[in-house]
C-alpha cells in the first residue's frame, strides 16, 4: 500500500516536473552531461595516448587547435583535451553529487533532530549551524589547503560537505518543528513509538522531499568551489577536473592563445551548475506547498 | 586669458614630457621588505641591488669578478694570507663621501648582528684594517677560494644611515630582528638610483642617484650611464595581466621569467623583443635519506633512471631549457664535471623503465607483478618489494604549487605516474611553498621533494653548503640528510685552494661521487626568458640570469 502510495506521488510529480520547460531543459543538459561523464571510462581504452592525465601523444609537442585526432586540441604536453573534459564532467558529478549528499545527510539528521528534541539540543545545534553558516566555505577552503597543503579530491568533498549543511539543518527544522505538532505524531506518541522511530519512521518521509530539493542546490554550490579551488591552485593535481584544466590554460601562458582550451571547461562548468539549478527550480514547484495541500485533501 | 592659462600649462606640460626619462618596469609580487636585512626575496632585491653596491661584482659578458666600488684587483699576499683592497672615489646618494669607514662598519653589523648569508662568509675574515681613507686589509685565517666571489660581493651600507640604528639594536632584546624592522625613511645607496616614492600596493618610485659613481664610466666595456631619469616599478599580480600592459605600452619591461605558452602571442607583436637567456639554476628532486626506503642507493639510481629528462626538457619545457646532468649547472662550464654518470640520457621513453627495473632487480627488489610480463610486454606494475622482503609504502613527493611554479608541479606529477609504472605508490603533492620549505628544511618530515635554486651562485662551494654532514640539522642545507666522510673531506678542502684549476680537481670528483650516490637528481636547467617593449628604449644587456640586471638598468637609453 505504501509503496503504491509513493509511486504515485512519485508519478504525479514528475508530470508536473517534466511538464515544466526549465524542469526538462535540466534533465536533457544533465543526460548530456552524464553521457559524457560516462563515456570518460571509455576513451582511455582507445588509445593510452587519450588518457586525460598521463596520455600524451608523441608526436604533438606544444599546444595544438582541434584536429580530427584530437577533437578539442592539446595541450602544451601534447594531452587531449576532449579526454580531459569528459573526466571533468565525471570528477564534477563525483565531486558534485557524494559533497551534496554527505551535506544533505547531515543536514537532515541535525535539522530533524534540533527540530523533534527542542530545548538545550536544539540552542546547541542551531547555534552550530550559524557559526559554520556565517563562513565562507571557499575562504576556509582556501586557508585550510595553504596551511596543510594540497588536498586529495575525497578531503575537498568532504570539507564542503562539511560547510554545507546548516542552511539544509534550518529548513529542515522548520519543517520539523510544524510536523511535531501535528496530530499523527501525537498519535504515534500515545502508542508508545520511541523518540528515534518517530523521527526516522515519520518525520523523516515527510522531510525527504524537501531534502532533495536541497540536494540539487547543494550540488551547483559544491561543483562551483571545487572548479574555484582548482582554478586558485589548490585542487588535487593528480585529478583532472574543469578548474584544473582551467588553472593549466591560465599558469602555461596560453589564455589569451587557446580559445580551444580555455573556453569548454568554463562553457561546462557554467552549463552544468545550471541544469542542476534548473532542477531544483523544476522541483520546488512540484514540492510547492499548495500543490502539497491539495494532494493531501484527496 | 583663460585659454593663454591653458595653453601655457599645455606647453608647459609637453616640455616636462619631453624631459623626463621613466622606465616603467612590471614586477610579479611586491617587495617584501626595503630593509636591506630583511629584504632578500627576489622582488625586494630587484630594488636593493640599485641602492646598496657590493666591492666587487661578475662582469655580465665574462662572468669573472671585476672591481666596483673597489678601484682595482685586490692584492693578495700569499704568506701573511691578506687581501689588499682599493675603494674608488665614490659619494653616497646624499653626497657624503663612501670611505674604508663604511667597509669597516658593514663588516662590524655583520658580526655584531651575525646577519643571515653575509656572516657564514665574512667569518673568514681575522681581522680587516684601514689604512687610509680609501685603503682596506683583510687578514684571513686560512687561504680561502670563495673570499672574492661570496665575500667581497656583499653589499655595503653607510655608517650614516645604520650606525644609530645598529647602536639602539644592540641594546635591545633581539639586536637582530629590531635591526631588520626598522624600515628606513631614506635609503643611503652608492648605487645608479635611489628610492623616491613607494606606494605599496600601487608602485614604487626610483630617481636617478646624481652621485653615483660609475656614471661616466666604461665598466665591464659598457659606458654607465643611467640614462634615464626615473624608474617606475608597478606591481602586478598575474603574468596574464603584465604582458597585457607590456603590449599595451603601460610598462617598458616585465621583470620576471614568463611561460613559454606566451611567446608565440608575443613573437607576433612587432612591438615586443623577447631575450632568451640560460639561468644559473638547479632544479632538482631530493630524497630523505634519513630513513628507509631511500636511504637505499640502488632505489635512488632506478629512480634518476626511470625519469626521462628529456619529457621533461620537451614539453615541460617545450625546449626553453637544457637537461642537467650534475648538481653544476652544465653552463657553469669550468666548474661543471661533464663526465659524471647520467641516468636516462638517451633511452627511448619505455627504455627509462626497464632500465630502472633492471637495477632495482639487480639490487635484490621484487614485485608481485612485475612491470613486464614473459613475453617482454609492459603491464602495470604493483606491489613493489624492499630487497628485505617488506611491501614498498605509498610515498609524497612533496612540490611547489602550479601558481608558484607550473613546471616543477607538473614534472612532479609526471615523474609520480613514471615510479607508479614501476610499482612504486608514489603521490606528488604541491604544498604551499613556505609549508613545503618548512617540512623539508625544518622538520625533514618527508620521503621525498622537487625544488629548485633559481639564482645559483656561479662559485661552486654550494655543493659543501647542499651536502655537508655538519649541515643536517633542523634548517640546514642539507635537505636530504646525505653523509659521507670522503665526501665532507673534498668539501672542506677544496674551500682553501685558491688555484682555480687545482680545486676543479676536488669539485669534479665531488660531482662524480654526487651523482653515484644521487641524494639529489638533477633534473632542468630552464632558460630564462623575458619580453620588453620596443617603443621607447633599447639597449639592454643580456646576461646568465637573463636581462633583468643593474648593467641594463645603468645601460638602458631612450630611443629618442
Amino acid at each position: 500500500m505504501a509503496k503504491n502510495h509513493y509511486l504515485e506521488r512519485f508519478q504525479k510529480g514528475w508530470k508536473i516536473f517534466i511538464l515544466n520547460p526549465l524542469g526538462k531543459t535540466g534533465i536533457i543538459l544533465l543526460i548530456i552531461f552524464m553521457l559524457m561523464a560516462i563515456s570518460s571510462f571509455f576513451i582511455p581504452l582507445l588509445d593510452p595516448m587519450y588518457d586525460p592525465m598521463t596520455g600524451i601523444d608523441p608526436l604533438i609537442k606544444e599546444s595544438m587547435p582541434p584536429s580530427f585526432q584530437h577533437w578539442l586540441g592539446t595541450d602544451n604536453v601534447g594531452r587531449d583535451l576532449f579526454a580531459q573534459l569528459m573526466e571533468g564532467a565525471k570528477v564534477a558529478f563525483i565531486v558534485g553529487l557524494a559533497s551534496a549528499f554527505v551535506s544533505i545527510v547531515l543536514g537532515t539528521i541535525i535539522g530533524m533532530i534540533s527540530g523533534y528534541v527542542g530545548g538545550i539540543t536544539d540552542r546547541i545545534l542551531m547555534r552550530a549551524a550559524d557559526i559554520i553558516m556565517i563562513m565562507p566555505s571557499l575562504v576556509v577552503l582556501l586557508i585550510l589547503a595553504s596551511l596543510f597543503g594540497q588536498f586529495n579530491i575525497w578531503i575537498i568533498v568532504f570539507i564542503i560537505a562539511i560547510m554545507r549543511w546548516p542552511a539544509v539543518s534550518r529548513v529542515i527544522r522548520s519543517q520539523a518543528l510544524s510536523l511535531k505538532s501535528r496530530p499523527f505524531i501525537e498519535a504515534s506518541k500515545v502508542a508508545g513509538a520511541s523518540d528515534i522511530r518517530i523521527i526516522f519512521r515519520h518525520i523523516l518521509p515527510n522531510v525527504l522531499p524537501l531534502a532533495f530539493l536541497y540536494m540539487t542546490f547543494r550540488v551547483t554550490s559544491a561543483i562551483l568551489v571545487e572548479a574555484a579551488l582548482s582554478f586558485l591552485g589548490f585542487g588535487d593535481p593528480s585529478q583532472v577536473s574543469w578548474g584544473m584544466m582551467l588553472q593549466w590554460v591560465w599558469k602555461s601562458g596560453h589564455m589569451f592563445q587557446a580559445p580551444y582550451w580555455l573556453l569548454p571547461p568554463g562553457i561546462c562548468i557554467s552549463l552544468l551548475t545550471l541544469s542542476f539549478y534548473l532542477l531544483g527550480r523544476a522541483m520546488d514547484e512540484v514540492l510547492d506547498p499548495r500543490l502539497r495541500k491539495e494532494e493531501e485533501r484527496k | 586669458m583663460f585659454l593663454v592659462f591653458i595653453l601655457a600649462g599645455m606647453l608647459f606640460s609637453c616640455q616636462k614630457k619631453e624631459k623626463v626619462n621613466i622606465l616603467k618596469i612590471g614586477l610579479p609580487e611586491e617587495p617584501k621588505s626595503l630593509n636591506v636585512w630583511l629584504g632578500t626575496d627576489t622582488n625586494s632585491r630587484k630594488i636593493l641591488s640599485q641602492i646598496y653596491q657590493p666591492l666587487f661584482t661578475r662582469d655580465p659578458k665574462t662572468l669573472e669578478i671585476i672591481p666596483w666600488l673597489a678601484k682595482e684587483n685586490p692584492v693578495f699576499d700569499k704568506e701573511k694570507l691578506t687581501y689588499t683592497v682599493k675603494l674608488r672615489e665614490a659619494k653616497w646618494s646624499d653626497g657624503s663621501e663612501f670611505t674604508s669607514e663604511d667597509v669597516l662598519f658593514t663588516k662590524k653589523i655583520f658580526f655584531d648582528f651575525k646577519i643571515p648569508r653575509h656572516y657564514s662568509q665574512w667569518k673568514a675574515i681575522k681581522k680587516l684594517v684601514t689604512i687610509d681613507k680609501h685603503t682596506l686589509v683583510f687578514y684571513l685565517e686560512k687561504p680561502s677560494a670563495i673570499f672574492l666571489s661570496r665575500v667581497l660581493t656583499a653589499p655595503i651600507v653607510s655608517k650614516k644611515e645604520w650606525g644609530k640604528i645598529a647602536a639602539d639594536a644592540l641594546k635591545s632584546e633581539k639586536p637582530l630582528r629590531y635591526l631588520q624592522n626598522h624600515s628606513p625613511e631614506k635609503h643611503l645607496g652608492t648605487g645608479p638610483f635611489t628610492l623616491f616614492e613607494y606606494r605599496k600596493g600601487a608602485y614604487l618610485h626610483m630617481k636617478r642617484n646624481p652621485h653615483f659613481f660609475g656614471t661616466g664610466k666604461t665598466i665591464a666595456n659598457h659606458l654607465l650611464g643611467p640614462y634615464v631619469d626615473s624608474l617606475l616599478f608597478k606591481i602586478y599580480g598575474t603574468n596574464d595581466i603584465a604582458m597585457l600592459a607590456l603590449k599595451k605600452g603601460d610598462i617598458d619591461m616585465y621583470w620576471w621569467d614568463i611561460q613559454p605558452g606566451y611567446i608565440k602571442d608575443l613573437k607576433n607583436d612587432s612591438n615586443i623583443q623577447l631575450f632568451f637567456n640560460k639561468k644559473s639554476a638547479l632544479y632538482y628532486m631530493g630524497f630523505n635519506l634519513r630513513k628507509p626506503p631511500f636511504n637505499d642507493k640502488a632505489l635512488r639510481q632506478a629512480i634518476a633512471t626511470a625519469i626521462d629528462k628529456e619529457f621533461i626538457l620537451t614539453r615541460i619545457l617545450q625546449n626553453y631549457g637544457t637537461p642537467m646532468h650534475s648538481i653544476v649547472p652544465s653552463g657553469n662550464i669550468f666548474w661543471s664535471n661533464p663526465n659524471v654518470r647520467k641516468y636516462g640520457e638517451g633511452l627511448i621513453p619505455y627504455s627509462h623503465i626497464k632500465e630502472a627495473y633492471k637495477i632495482l632487480k639487480d639490487a635484490g627488489y621484487t614485485w608481485e607483478i612485475e612491470p613486464w610480463d614473459v613475453a617482454g610486454n609492459i603491464v602495470e606494475a604493483k606491489g613493489l618489494k624492499l630487497p628485505s622482503g617488506i611491501l614498498m609504502d605509498k610515498f609524497v613527493i612533496l612540490t611547489p604549487p602550479a601558481d608558484y611554479d607550473p613546471k616543477r608541479a607538473f614534472s612532479g606529477v609526471m615523474i609520480q605516474e613514471w615510479l607508479r609504472k614501476l610499482g612504486m605508490q608514489a603521490f606528488a603533492r604541491p604544498m604551499a611553498f613556505n609549508s613545503l620549505l618548512e617540512t623539508v628544511k625544518g622538520k625533514h618530515n618527508f620521503d621525498a621533494f622537487i625544488l629548485g635554486y633559481g639564482g645559483l651562485n656561479l662559485d661552486p662551494d654550494y655543493l659543501r653548503t647542499f651536502f655537508l654532514s655538519e649541515n643536517d640539522k633542523p634548517n640546514g642545507w642539507n635537505m636530504s640528510g646525505y653523509k659521507n666522510p670522503f665526501f665532507d673531506k673534498l668539501a672542506q678542502q677544496q674551500k682553501s685552494i685558491v688555484d682555480d684549476k687545482e680545486r676543479r680537481k676536488v669539485i669534479w670528483e665531488m660531482q662524480k661521487i654526487l651523482m653515484e650516490d644521487v641524494p639529489y637528481i638533477p633534473l632542468y636547467n630552464p632558460h630564462i626568458i623575458e619580453a620588453v617593449s620596443k617603443k621607447e628604449f633599447k639597449g639592454w644587456v643580456e646576461q646568465v640570469n637573463g636581462i633583468g640586471s643593474i648593467w641594463s638598468l645603468c645601460v638602458v637609453k631612450p630611443k629618442n
